[in-house]
């Protein structure tokens, strides 16, 4: 008899998990496009302060002032320095393309030379003005790139969160995978790991603050650890606003000349 | 001393096995407690300002010796097989456990920043391998523009290519040479490749020296046991001559591996100090033992032994006394294993005289006289006559000892002035050896396989962007690149240069540091926002506080090196005017103050042991006089020593350096041995003609015997397959020879001259 009732209990304990996410339906891709989707404004401008700490404790701090707009089926983004002193408006110009065969258009003007300049990088692989960001991982990367396995449940600072593993279908792709903690209700990433082409944690990104800005859940507060440089960069972003309506024109060269 | 010799001897057998447990003790302990130190950095004084500096510079900047694997092309490398073959070799060293990704730099993962039309590229030369004619003419054109990468990857005539992986000091080991080696070899045909760089040179030298050592150490003592029966004439005598060297040397190691101390590879030369030392007691003792019994052919062994005893204890042990203190002076070394080989090396030294006086004279009670046969009363006579008309000779043409003696001062004096170190780790090969093969192909083809770095400091954050500074460290690449053996050199005005360039439309007349502070601001920005910035922080530091640039030298010979320096340094006071410190690193400048604190530690001791020896001299002899005439043979010993290396051109190293211990270590002990014998017949037969024929044949047949053994030995070494033990074996055998003829002419005509002993009597 109690044979029996452990045999159900084991059974019950089997099956439970997968009748609930059978019940939930659903899917590992299903969590990155609703994370995907999740509505963050039309425009935004903000002041962002960049911190990048090396292995010894060393730190540099530079603040930009940024403004991004969509453009549909392009984002346009233009920074402009304000320290340190001898980068003061030095501007960059950023538009990237929801077209994954395009690649990004950059621009920077340097005060000091009075020149724009086109700069292109090889590869979103690139890290992002010496930080442990690359530009893909700033960038939004679109669900289809990757294979999506829901692999768990947990909770991150008081937060339910689903547990999601993405694998890359191209075999080059710089991180052999992510796994990223989902928020449930909010669609908000809250920590994400990056394991190299060896299968080893690289790095850790570790969501600080978000809040809710014009009805708008937006991350705040991030901070990148590569584990293997022990190197870290923490972005914040202050006086974030959204839609205001950001005029077009405000992301050409004459605006990166004209500077802050 | 009958009564020791009750008390010691009354059971000579327990003697013997009470020697040989714990002997098998210590042998035990080496069994399970040795170990080899192959870290070059264990051997640096660590709290020296000069490597501290050093190693936190190279941690600053990630300065990390390369091994260098070259692939050459005869036909150029731009071709797809010769591409795709740097690509996977750069793949293949990026997945070894042993090497740091990022420490990797090929044509396959370099940046090349380009000049285009409205702006300016990072960009790798290739990702995927180029097929066509026309992306490979591409990829050569972008080459042959970029001074960066032209010339220090690319060989200028397009035939040879370098894939560079830096490794940490204590990654190399023989068996992750012997990988590289494999893997480089798998992909030869068309290619040849190539495989140099430091940490092999400087991983294989450590090595080689001990591992021949060990063959080579083996083949001389045979020859010392054939040449022992060849003079003492007895199977006997040469074996226990022989324990008290072997015994001695097991004992020396014995107690570093109970201490826990490891072998580091100037250790290895214990062995050979305590051959050519301890096989001298022997000798002496047995000689002693064969002129009694010549003299008293009744007497029993037990008389023998006494005689012997009396007779000898005393020189036995000063002269071990004083070749002691002559290593244990070399505690004065700043450098550890310096001191642990002079610390050790006097304990053998002391431990073969307890074995001779022990060992020996047991082995006799215990197993009997060596039998002699008939024959060699005929001999005895022969040397005889020979000992004295030398001696006569020595005497009678008494101006030519001294002159020829000033002539040998005065030629090592002026040789000594030639003298010079050499840290070099490359000239301690075989000048056609693999090694020296490749380094040289290498050198040929690119900026030098030797680095040294020179660390600028300033006080504030920021000065590294100051273009006054930037000049001042640019003016000093360009003047030091005008030495002939200098290659290259990279800093941060080499990326300022080239964005300047580039940024102006590839105009050469902007090849040049910028002339505003914020313009090489924004240009870092500018390279951080569109390259790899780890690069950079090999250059600079964070806050653009420090900077490093490196210099490629063809050569690692200490006097380029030294030249080199002495050309930085005179930019000196125009840097520090502008408030920056200058100050180097590197392995290869750790090696050159390495090498002079040696010599500097190792004159010093000299100077120290030649001292307390004239004072323990005089002590010994209760006369000052004799002190002084004792340490003449050591003295000229030294001299001949020095001065032949700088005739030969053998430069200072720290084996050669440190064969003056050697000197003194043997040279003191013949002119005890005779002095103490000249003493003793003075004495007994107060006729200087009498003591001088006595003494030479006494002690001079047991110096020319001991001499002849040792000198006979080391010269197997001459066929060591690796030269610094070459060098070794030649000159201790000079030191033997030179003590042993000193001896016997100018010390032994200075006794002579200033009537020593006969005084007292002349007055009575």
């Amino acid at each position: 008899m109690i044979r029996k009732i452990q045999v159900v209990i084991l059974a019950t304990l089997i099956v439970l998990p997968v009748l609930s996410f059978a019940m939930d339906k659903i899917s590992g891709l299903q969590i990155i496009e609703n994370v995907y989707n999740r509505q963050t404004g039309n425009d935004q401008q903000a002041d962002l302060t960049m911190s990048l700490i090396n292995s010894r404790g060393d730190e540099r701090v530079r603040t930009i002032r940024q403004f991004t707009k969509d453009f549909g089926a392009m984002e346009k983004k233009i920074m402009f320095f304000k320290t340190p002193a001898d980068v003061r408006n030095t501007s960059f110009m950023n538009w990237s393309y929801d077209d994954e065969n395009k690649d990004d258009d950059q621009w920077i003007y340097l005060p000091a030379l009075k020149k724009i300049k086109r700069i292109s990088s090889d590869s979103k692989s690139d890290y992002f003005m010496g930080s442990d960001f690359t530009y893909d991982d700033l960038g939004d990367r679109h669900p289809s790139q990757d294979t999506h396995k829901l692999i768990g449940e947990e909770m991150i600072n008081g937060e339910n969160c689903y547990v999601v593993e993405s694998i890359s279908k191209d075999e080059d792709y710089m991180y052999s995978k992510t796994v990223i903690w989902i928020i449930k209700d909010k669609w908000i990433g809250l920590k994400k790991d990056f394991y190299d082409e060896d299968e080893d944690l690289l790095k850790t990104l570790t969501v600080k603050k978000f809040e809710q800005i014009s009805g708008y859940w937006t991350i705040l507060s991030t901070e990148m650890h590569n584990v293997q440089k022990n190197h870290t960069t923490r972005m914040q972003l202050e006086n974030v606003k959204i839609d205001t309506g950001i005029a077009d024109n405000q992301f050409t060269e004459r605006m990166m000349r004209r500077g802050l | 001393m009958q009564n020791i010799l009750n008390r010691h001897f009354k059971f000579p057998l327990l003697n013997l096995i009470l020697i040989l447990v714990v002997t098998f003790i210590f042998m035990k302990v080496m069994k399970s407690n040795t170990r080899m130190e192959t870290d070059l950095d264990k051997y640096m004084p660590q709290n020296h300002p000069a490597f501290i500096f050093s190693d936190k510079a190279e941690k600053m900047f990630n300065i990390k010796d390369g091994i260098i694997i070259a692939i050459e092309n005869s036909d150029g490398i731009y071709n797809h097989g010769t591409l795709s073959k740097i690509k996977e070799i750069t793949r293949k060293l990026e997945k070894m456990p042993e090497i740091e990704k990022n420490d990797i730099t090929s044509l396959y993962t370099a940046d090349n920043i380009i000049g285009t039309e409205d702006g300016m590229d990072v960009k790798a030369f290739y990702k995927k391998t180029p097929t066509s004619a026309e992306e490979l003419s591409i990829l050569q054109q972008n080459v042959h523009n970029n001074d960066m990468v032209f010339g220090r990857i690319v060989s200028e005539d397009e035939t040879v290519s370098v894939i560079v992986a830096n490794i940490e000091d204590d990654v190399f080991s023989q068996q992750f040479y012997q990988n590289i080696l494999k893997m480089a070899k798998s992909y030869e045909g068309p290619e040849k490749l190539y495989v140099a760089g430091t940490p092999i040179v400087e991983g294989t030298m450590a090595y080689l020296g001990p591992r021949d050592m060990k063959k080579m150490v083996p083949i001389v003592i045979l020859v010392i046991t054939v040449i022992l029966l060849f003079v003492l004439r007895s199977l006997k005598n040469t074996f226990f001559t022989l324990q008290v060297v072997l015994f001695s040397v097991i004992w020396a190691f014995g107690l570093m591996a109970t201490l826990g101390i490891p072998i580091y590879a100037v250790s290895t030369m214990i062995p050979v100090m305590l051959i050519a030392i301890g096989v001298a007691d022997g000798v002496h003792l047995y000689s002693h033992l064969d002129l009694y019994l010549l003299e008293n052919p009744g007497a029993s062994k037990r008389e023998a032994v006494a005689d012997m005893l009396k007779g000898m204890w005393k020189p036995v042990m000063m002269t071990s006394v004083t070749t002691a203190v002559g290593f244990i002076s070399l505690l004065t070394s700043e450098v550890y294993p310096i001191k642990y080989f002079g610390l050790f090396t006097a304990f053998g030294v002391m431990a073969a005289m307890f074995f001779s006086l022990f060992l020996i004279p047991s082995g006799i009670l215990a197993f009997g006289l060596p039998k002699r046969k008939a024959s060699i009363q005929m001999k005895r006579s022969n040397e005889d006559q020979l000992s004295h008309r030398f001696a006569g000779t020595i005497v009678k043409y008494k101006y030519l000892t001294p002159i020829m003696t000033a002539v040998i001062i005065v030629v090592s004096l002026w040789g000594m002035n030639k003298v010079w170190i050499n840290s070099s780790f490359l000239e301690k090969f075989e000048k056609d050896s693999d090694i020296v093969l490749t380094d040289k192909f290498i050198n040929e083809h690119f900026g030098g396989t030797s680095m040294l770095n020179v660390i600028f400091e300033a006080a504030e954050p920021d000065k590294f962007k100051q273009p006054e500074i930037l000049k001042a460290v640019s003016r000093l690449q360009n003047d030091v690149e005008n030495l002939p053996l200098v290659g290259n050199s990279f800093s941060l005005t080499d990326y300022l240069k080239r964005m300047n360039m580039v940024m102006h439309a590839n105009d050469e007349a902007y090849d040049i540091i910028p002339d505003s502070k914020e313009l090489v601001a924004q240009y870092l920005l500018l390279y951080e926002m569109s390259g790899d910035p780890e690069n950079l922080w090999k250059v600079v530091d964070y806050n653009y506080t420090n900077a490093n640039l490196t210099f490629q030298i063809k050569s690692d010979n200490s006097k380029v090196i030294k030249d080199v320096i002495a050309r930085i340094e005179s930019h000196r006071p125009e840097l520090e005017a502008l408030n920056v410190k200058i100050n180097f690193a590197g392995s290869g400048y750790k090696a050159l103050v390495f090498t002079d604190l040696i010599l500097e530690g190792q004159i010093k001791s000299l100077l120290m042991s030649l001292g307390i020896i004239i004072v323990l001299l005089s002590l010994m002899f209760k006369k000052m006089s004799v002190g002084l005439i004792g340490s003449v043979p050591i003295i000229l010993t030294t001299l001949i020593s020095f001065g032949i290396m700088g005739l030969l051109n053998i430069p200072l190293s720290t084996t050669t350096a440190l064969l003056s211990s050697i000197a003194v270590g043997i040279g003191i002990d013949y002119a005890i041995h005779f002095i103490e014998r000249y003493r003793i017949y003075a004495l007994e037969t107060g006729d200087k003609q009498a003591t001088i024929r006595q003494t030479m044949h006494h002690t001079g047949r047991a110096i020319v015997f001991n001499a002849s053994v040792v000198i006979a030995g080391f010269l197997v070494l001459l066929f060591s397959v690796f030269p610094p033990n070459r060098t070794l074996g030649a000159l201790v055998s000079l030191n033997m020879f030179t003590s042993l003829v000193g001896t016997v002419t100018i010390m032994f005509l200075l006794l002579y001259k200033t009537n020593i002993y006969f005084r007292n009597k002349k007055g009575l």
